[in-house]
């Protein structure tokens, strides 16, 4: 075969390859892959937006192997990193920290600071007292002395003394749970390693709450916000790139007894489950912060909810509060479409 | 420029073998009709949502029992104290899902539709 021959045949030759270009873009579609499983005490979903099925297969097995560490590492009531610095903690002498959880209780003083003490993981004791520090909480709910013994010694992230990886705690009744925190902060870095692996697209979602990096090709992600009653959706919020939405609410943990239901967000300041809000959700650029406010801003409830946000830097909130009011920063009014009849909602800036 | 039969031939078996691979792998998905069981990290059953059927499942707490009917499948029974398996009630919408912690069962309706890409509660 000659170059002149080559030259007189183009069109058979082009057809080919755009045959073949067509037929490898029919194998290699993106697309979402799904994957359900339990992990760090909860259901955890993964999303991943690719063509490639085996990278998705092993960033599904990447999850589970760091929640599935991170969880043992931090469980505030079995045994492990946390519960031996709680023990050391306990004793009030200085020890070396453990590398696993020494970044996430430096984060935690520093959340409880701008929180104004309303996140406040040194307060295990309480969540033990009230029987939230189980699998499957009861009741009854303590006694009136017995919160009170606690909140008289007030034991706050301030007491905890750090210097380098050398820290010692200057009461006794700190008692490390960072529940309102974990979770976000594990998903934040599972999240962290998947990038590292070469995801680009995906969420990840540990009970309800979630992280979202990249977009599911040409449109953004959807995400559905459950009603505080338990029926249905009440809401959507479309993510266009890395954020993290999460949702803190009084139907998540908690018990009846006598009719009466007791929830785990539990306010340090009065030792009991927090009153006036049912749900706090919260769209943040990062996780591990996003988890924290929600809890704060929860227990700050529909009046002070404002300037504990302001505090925190957090732009984007929704509180509902026990009549159904729905109050949002303007950033997130932008950001909600009600599905269905919206609630009456009050927008309130930031001061 | 001449094309020849061969060429002819080759663009022809191209664009078929094109035309079924769409076909064959762009089919669009089909409506949620199975219900995937997963206990602890393992996938126990995978059931058309179309047969009735009971289905117990062994869990660290207990048996959960699975009940499908009616193109529909439900958590009917769960060792969990709050019966949060159960409030999940009839699931049939792909993506739906009933879920047992203390028994670290998931039962969730397959499908492609989903109304949203996640939840957040």
């Amino acid at each position: 075969m000659t170059l002149s021959r080559k030259t007189r045949h183009p069109i058979p030759a082009l057809a080919l390859l755009l045959c073949l270009t067509l037929l490898l873009g029919a194998c290699e579609r993106p697309e979402i892959h799904r994957d359900r499983f339990l992990a760090f005490g909860t259901l955890v979903e993964l999303n991943i937006y690719t063509a490639d099925r085996e990278l998705a297969a092993r960033a599904s097995e990447s999850v589970r192997a760091d929640l599935d560490y991170m969880h043992r590492a931090w469980h505030a009531w079995e045994p492990g990193p946390m519960g031996r610095t709680n023990e050391l903690l306990a004793t009030g002498l200085p020890f070396s920290a453990n590398p696993s959880v020494l970044p996430l209780i430096l984060d935690a003083q520093r959340l409880h600071e701008a929180s104004e003490g309303l996140f406040n993981p040194a307060m295990g004791a309480l969540f033990a007292l009230w029987g939230f520090q189980s699998d499957d909480p009861r009741g009854p709910p303590p006694q009136p002395e017995q919160i009170r013994a606690i909140l008289e010694q007030m034991p706050s992230m301030a007491d905890i003394e750090i210097d380098g990886i050398r820290m010692r705690s200057h009461n006794p009744a700190v008692r490390l749970d960072l529940g309102a925190y974990a979770k976000g902060y594990g998903i934040r870095e599972a999240m962290t390693h998947l990038r590292d692996m070469g995801v680009e697209n995906a969420i990840l979602n540990a009970g309800g709450d979630l992280i979202a990096i990249g977009r599911p090709g040409n449109r953004p992600w959807r995400i559905g916000v459950r009603n505080p009653d338990g029926n249905g959706v009440l809401a959507s919020i479309e993510i266009k790139g890395d954020e993290a939405i999460f949702t803190s609410g009084d139907y998540e943990r908690y018990y009846l007894h006598e009719g009466e239901r007791y929830h785990h967000i539990l306010d340090p300041r009065t030792g009991q489950p927090a009153r006036g809000t049912r749900s706090v959700t919260v769209i943040h650029s990062d996780a591990a912060e996003a988890d924290a406010a929600s809890t704060a801003l929860f227990i700050a409830g529909p009046e002070d909810w404002p300037r504990i946000a302001a505090g925190l830097g957090i732009d984007k909130v929704m509180l509902i509060d026990d009549n159904g009011l729905a109050h949002m920063t303007p950033a997130m009014e932008r950001r909600v479409k009600f599905e269905g009849s919206a609630p009456e909602i009050r927008i309130t800036p930031l001061p | 420029m001449m094309m020849t039969r061969a060429d002819a031939l080759v663009i022809l078996l191209c664009s078929l073998l094109v035309a079924g691979s769409y076909a064959w792998l762009w089919t669009p998905a089909a409506p949620a009709t199975q219900v995937r069981v997963v206990a602890g990290d393992r996938e126990v059953a995978r059931l058309p949502l179309d047969q009735p059927r009971q289905l117990e499942v062994a869990g660290p707490a207990g048996i959960t029992l699975v009940e499908i009917r009616d193109g529909a499948v439900r958590c009917a029974a769960s060792p969990g104290s709050q019966g949060i398996c159960q409030q999940a009630g009839w699931l049939r919408q792909a993506g739906d899902m009933a879920v047992s912690l203390p028994n670290r069962i998931i039962i969730e309706v397959l499908g492609d539709e989903w109304v949203f890409d996640s939840v957040n509660y």
